[in-house]
């Protein structure tokens, strides 16, 4: 699974840290640390990942490839 | 479910005269956010906006457009090039209200502050402040756990917000706390709304004066220190003193006057589900999701308001240049479009979607603080209070505005 992270519409909700702490990471900002890229799901985190997506008031993380 | 402004009037459900005869007025076409009947019958009319008006109006003082649905909300708070934040959050603005940073601005220059704010409301940042916090949870309840009984609001749920504010970030002492939560809170809710501006007022002196010393003093490194450190804006000015004082009392604002009502919404639900606190004490580890749920469906930032800058469609509705509107966030929260069963209250939602915080660039600097503040008081209540209900005879006091506050909460437990 890979997904890509909009580095416009992160705004630091943290959301999908808190749900996929092995997926996404914040910077020392609270934003996503990855955004404006596209990273890789680790096997086993798809649906943590997925909740993350899910709660993310902006939508800032979109599915590339399941 | 209507989607647009077209359905909106094309549904007898929302007709004028059924409207007048269910809420007393035209909740679709003459809102007002001020009116007591959205006080007393808040969830029926959220639940109902997002329902059958994805937008609405208001024709209070020069009128403002609502925008109630998930998306749409989404859509025109990410979209500050269109909806801008320079005219200020309030419809109506009271004469003589100065407009706060970075709340009442646009990037770049709100993007030059959050940038150098960030910092310091960061989840690892906030994270240490977290032992301060659960001891000053135990203070306030071992001031009355001995009484059997409790009057939420001014005895914990008014306190621990300005107490973390005042004790981590700001860093003075709390002496000074309930004059400003008094003018805050005057400063909101007061009427008639020409009142408002003396009780700001009151605040900004105080934090000026407060800024001025600590100019004086040896640096810290914490939040102060940077906003005297100041911003240069792209056009290559300093920002002024006025934009730190305001910068400081936009903090000052959401750090005391918004986490109490979710605090005191969540404690009021609990006295009520004693099966939900029980599973609960059972289980701690779902009292982090619990916090989300009430968030979402406790609201106490119920809209806020952005400028058109150009004629704009949503929705199906025509603005114009210069038209208000407000960001239904309380309404976005509930909308079935987005997920499942919104008026259900859930501590287990697998997912939690909501707009509590705000979204897009001006998204709450002060979640993570405020999600702390949450969570500790929770886990230390139950610890210490499992057992509790609210008063037999009263109810809570509510009042509402474009914010929403709990006023009183009489709780007892067994002594
Ligand atoms: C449950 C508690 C809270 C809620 C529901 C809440 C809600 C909000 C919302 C909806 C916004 C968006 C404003 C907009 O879009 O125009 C906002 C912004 C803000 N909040 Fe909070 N807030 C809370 C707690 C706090 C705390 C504890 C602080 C300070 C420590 C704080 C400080 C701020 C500031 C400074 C802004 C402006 C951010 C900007 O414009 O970039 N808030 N808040
Ligand atoms: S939840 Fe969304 S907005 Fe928040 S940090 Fe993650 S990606 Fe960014």
């Amino acid at each position: 699974m890979r997904v890509k992270i909009d580095g416009e519409h992160c705004t630091g909700h943290g959301r999908c840290a808190k749900y996929a702490p092995n997926v996404f990471i914040l910077d020392d900002d609270g934003y996503n640390a990855d955004r404006s890229n596209e990273i890789d799901v680790p096997a086993g985190e798809e649906e943590n990942a997925k909740r993350g997506m899910k709660s993310c008031p902006e939508r800032a993380i979109t599915l590339v490839a399941e | 479910m209507n989607e647009t402004r077209a359905d909106m009037e094309a549904d007898p459900e929302v007709a004028p005269e059924v409207l007048k005869a269910r809420f007393g007025r035209d909740i679709a076409r003459d809102f007002d956010l001020d009116d007591p009947m959205f006080n007393d019958r808040f969830d029926e009319v959220l639940t109902f906006m997002v329902n059958k008006c994805p937008i609405s109006y208001s024709k209070a003082g020069t009128g403002y457009h609502l925008v109630n649905t998930n998306e749409q909300v989404r859509r025109v708070a990410q979209d500050w090039r269109t909806f801008s934040s320079a005219k200020g959050y309030m419809p109506n603005r009271p004469e003589g209200l100065p407009y706060l940073m970075p709340e009442e601005s646009d990037p770049p220059m709100h993007t030059n502050w959050r940038h150098k704010l960030n910092p310091h409301m960061s989840p690892k940042v906030i994270a240490t402040y977290e032992d301060v916090i659960r001891k000053d949870c135990n203070v306030l309840i071992d001031t009355f756990i001995e009484k059997g009984e409790c009057e939420f609001i001014s005895e914990f749920g008014a306190l621990l917000p300005g107490w973390a504010f005042f004790k981590n970030v700001l860093g003075v002492p709390i002496d000074d706390l309930a004059m400003l939560v008094e003018g805050v809170e005057q400063g909101t809710f007061a009427l008639p709304a020409e009142e408002r501006p003396a009780h700001m007022a009151r605040v900004f002196t105080y934090l000026d004066t407060h800024l001025r010393w600590r100019a004086t003093q040896p640096k810290r490194g914490d939040v102060i220190d940077t906003i005297l450190e100041g911003v240069i804006y792209d056009d290559g000015t300093e920002a002024p003193w006025d934009h730190k004082v305001s910068i400081l009392v936009d903090l000052t604002f959401g750090g005391i006057a918004t986490t109490t009502f979710v605090m005191s919404s969540a404690i009021h639900y609990l006295a009520m589900h004693p099966e939900v606190r029980q599973q609960l004490i059972d289980d701690p580890s779902l009292i982090e999701n619990a916090i989300e749920e009430f968030s979402r469906v406790f609201p106490p930032v119920i809209a806020l308001g952005r400028t058109c800058t150009r004629d704009v469609e949503v929705a199906g509705t025509e603005m114009k240049e210069g038209d208000f509107v407000m960001l239904t966030w309380g309404a976005a929260s509930r909308d079935p479009r987005a997920m499942e069963e919104p008026e259900k209250i859930d501590i287990k939602r697998e997912t939690i979607l909501h707009s509590t915080f705000g979204v897009g660039p001006h998204r709450c600097i002060g979640s993570n603080l405020a999600r702390l503040e949450l969570t500790a008081t929770i886990e230390e209540w139950l610890r210490r209070i499992p057992e509790f209900s609210v008063r037999e005879g009263t109810a809570p006091v509510y009042v509402t505005g474009f914010l929403r506050s709990m006023r009183e909460l009489q709780l007892v437990w067994p002594k």
